[in-house]
């Protein structure tokens, strides 16, 4: 079987090459590449000389400090927290929300009578604002034992359950993921169902005929060929985790204390509320790349696994 | 956002650089360029004001209007946490409004002193009301000799408390520290929340602070600022630890709502409208939503939160309220000036004053005060108010250090000495 299944991997790897012969002119890309550097690299580049200065944010006072803004991020225990916080969210996102994603995709992608609304239910969450889920969510997370998600513990019986679900520094970053997850997990499902449905339906037929069983399919066929599905998924996913700011700042502020800080709502508070905005822009910075370097190895990783398969 | 004409291609580059940085990382900082204010258009006068301040301004600039038939104004409002995204993008662009709100004193990002450092606030010292300004809330008013800022007044902090809900514990309002326990002990054992508090949202977490500090610390010691800009005392070993412990023996007792970190001024707004919760401390500023939240008005009052059992130590928090300045790079900055001349007049200080509920900042004769603050004037003529705690402070890091510290006090998760010095070490940071 997974012999089969690599063949036609190698088949869909070769396929682009087939069609090679005649490589586009790069001119047809100049005025898209120019655009984007217009407004996009220049502008990047361009404002990320600030974080080597002390600019508030306001203002033409600003004295260059070469790179103490760096020493001082790597030495300041609030950003430290808000990595660890950051690095914590986003490896509880990456594993459940695409656990769940590829649970729900299975469960979808199968004959039941109701998938098509199904899928449309799972999905839903995804098109709602973030800022809206985030209120909606911070409603059910109402700690008073007669309100939300409280008051359902209490009316089955679990009352003993009830939590100060954004309140308790210890359980605030997990209600927060948990909302994150409740939203998107909707998404890693369509595009773990794109893959479903790209799987031929002659492989699993012939694997059926030779006696294999559900795992045995799911093993052999069907996970290697959601290879690229994965890798998509999990970029994406990554990368959201990286960069999660919206949930937090509607949810929590970043609270109780520090508990939910992430490194994007630190160079947002140092540039909106504490006024460094020279700072804010070397947390951007140092983001901005340790999210491209986590985004290349892994690409680099996850691509080389779906040659392998 | 609506750029003007003045910023040049080079500047807006720059500053979508640092917003592409960020959006890079964050992701969303898109939205925080937003606002709802248009540009200027003719002869119009474009405003951002602060929320809630709302009432007083729009008061004063119909009034003005209709007093002068060649004025119109783009005016529109930003809650406390937009004007440190919206407005302060737009100052850094260069496409500040012509009147804008601007936070009195020092410590915050959108401070007067902050903002005048940044020479982003035009001069208004020749103005004949800034004559009329009181010697102790200049510092809230001036930086470097020149007035920067007007505000209608001072609001006051206490505890906004539901009448019935006293009357059906059967207390009084309380004017020492062992009475306030007395009578939280007596209305929790009648079922009612002693005090409601909603320290999810962060600007509320400071308030019994402030409400306890002129007692605890100001009292003693009047020059306590001065000595804080002299590095001579810390927050650690002055009477801000005493506060601090205070706020944690009302938690320990128990008059606090249950998880109050996670509850919002909101809920907690509606605890005490509704008879749920007896009291709140709150700024009378927002007097209003309270009343809101009640079947009537009148069944809520105001009361001076003790912080000692010595009633004379027992001062009061009275800051100026949130101002408006006209912006330094302002086209229009002759028109704003003469409608600040305008809203310094005795008349319409008192109007604006009223409409939000604050102490007018001087008045001619009798002054039209909201009754429900009247056990505070006599702090006021005796001198025994202090002015909010972070307009004296040096830089905009040491009040949001504030509210995650008693977040973390709240939480468990620190001591009131780690606390503190966690507060000196921001004030320690140059501005």
């Amino acid at each position: 079987m997974t012999i089969t299944a690599q063949a036609v991997r190698r088949d869909a790897v070769r396929a682009p090459r087939r069609r090679g012969g005649i490589a586009p002119p790069w001119l047809f890309a100049v005025p898209a590449l120019a655009v984007y550097a217009l407004v996009v690299l220049y502008p990047a580049l361009s404002g990320a000389g600030s974080a080597f200065t002390d600019w508030s944010g306001v203002g033409e006072q600003r004295s260059f400090v070469g790179l103490d803004n760096f020493q001082q991020l790597f030495h300041d225990d609030q950003a430290l927290g808000a990595l660890r916080n950051t690095l914590l969210l986003t490896v509880a996102i990456v594993v459940i929300q695409n656990g769940i994603g590829l649970l729900l995709a299975l469960g979808v992608h199968t004959n039941i009578k109701s998938r098509m609304t199904l899928r449309v239910i799972f999905f839903a969450p995804v098109v709602v604002s973030p800022v809206m889920v985030s209120f909606l969510w911070k409603y059910v997370y109402n700690p008073a034992p007669d309100a939300g998600l409280n008051a359902v513990l209490g009316a089955i019986g679990l009352g003993g359950l009830r939590q100060d679900w954004l309140g308790n520094p210890s359980l605030a970053i997990w209600s927060v993921a948990f909302t994150v997850i409740w939203q998107c997990a909707g998404y890693s499902m369509v595009i773990f169902l794109a893959g479903l449905e790209g799987v031929p339906a002659e492989l699993h037929e012939s694997a059926m005929v030779d006696g294999a069983g559900t795992v045995a399919r799911f093993r052999h066929i069907t996970w290697p060929l959601l290879a690229p599905a994965l890798t998509i998924n999990l970029m994406l996913s990554t990368v959201g985790g990286l960069t999660l700011f919206t949930q937090i700042i509607a949810m929590t502020n970043g609270g109780p204390g520090y508990a939910t800080d992430t490194l994007s709502t630190v160079l947002y508070k140092q540039a909106f509320v504490y006024g460094k905005f020279g700072y804010s822009t070397a947390v951007a910075l140092v983001l901005a790349i340790f999210v491209a370097a986590v985004s290349f190895i892994q690409i680099g990783y996850l691509r080389s696994r779906e040659t392998a398969a | 956002m609506a750029l003007d004409r003045s910023v040049s291609r080079r500047r807006l580059l720059q500053l979508m650089g640092g917003a592409t940085v960020a959006a890079t990382a964050a992701g969303t900082l898109a939205a925080c360029g937003g606002g709802n204010a248009g540009s200027s258009s003719g002869g119009t006068l474009k405003v951002i004001g602060a929320g809630s301040q709302e009432a007083g301004l729009r008061k004063a600039l119909d009034d003005y209007k209709k007093a002068n038939s060649g004025f119109d104004f783009n005016l529109s409002f930003s809650p406390a946490d937009q004007l440190q995204t919206s407005l302060r993008a737009q100052l850094a662009a260069g496409n500040a409004p012509d009147l804008h709100a601007v936070y009195p004193g020092n410590g915050s990002a959108m401070s007067m002193v902050q903002l005048s450092k940044a020479n982003l606030l035009a001069d208004l010292s020749s103005q004949s009301w800034t004559q009329k300004i009181p010697t102790g809330f200049k510092g809230a008013f001036q930086n470097d000799g020149k007035t920067l800022i007007f505000s209608p007044g001072t609001s006051v902090l206490g505890a906004i408390y539901n009448k019935k809900a006293f009357a059906t514990a059967g207390v009084e309002v309380p004017t020492t520290w062992s009475e306030l326990l007395s009578v939280c002990d007596k209305l929790k054992k009648k079922g009612i929340v002693p005090i409601a508090l909603g320290a999810q949202t962060p600007w509320v977490t400071q308030l019994i602070d402030y409400a306890l500090v002129p007692g605890t610390v100001y009292a003693k010691t009047p020059d306590f600022d001065d000595k804080m800009t002299a590095g001579t005392a810390s927050f650690v070993e002055s009477g801000w630890a005493d506060a601090m412990d205070k706020y944690l023996e009302l938690q320990k007792k128990g008059f606090f709502n249950d998880n109050p970190n996670g509850t919002t001024y909101e809920q907690a707004t509606s605890m005490v409208g509704t008879g749920k919760a007896a009291m709140a401390v709150q700024v009378s500023a927002v007097l209003q939503a309270f009343r809101e939240a009640a079947p009537t008005p009148d069944d809520l009052g105001m009361f001076p939160f003790p912080a000692t059992d010595v009633a004379a130590d027992n001062w009061i928090p009275g800051g100026v309220v949130v101002g408006i300045a006209v912006s330094a790079k302002s086209k229009k900055a002759e028109q704003a000036k003469k409608f600040i001349e305008y809203c310094g007049r005795p008349e319409t200080v008192n109007a604006w004053a009223e409409a939000v509920a604050c102490v007018p900042l001087y008045s001619e004769g009798d002054a039209k005060v909201d009754p429900v603050l009247k056990p505070f004037l006599p702090y006021l003529k005796d001198n025994k108010a202090v002015p909010f705690m972070d307009q004296r402070w040096p830089n905009a890091e040491v009040q949001p250090t504030h509210f995650a510290v008693v977040q973390e006090l709240l939480g468990g998760r620190t001591t009131v000495p780690a606390a503190l010095k966690k507060m000196d070490e921001a004030y320690r940071k140059n501005a």
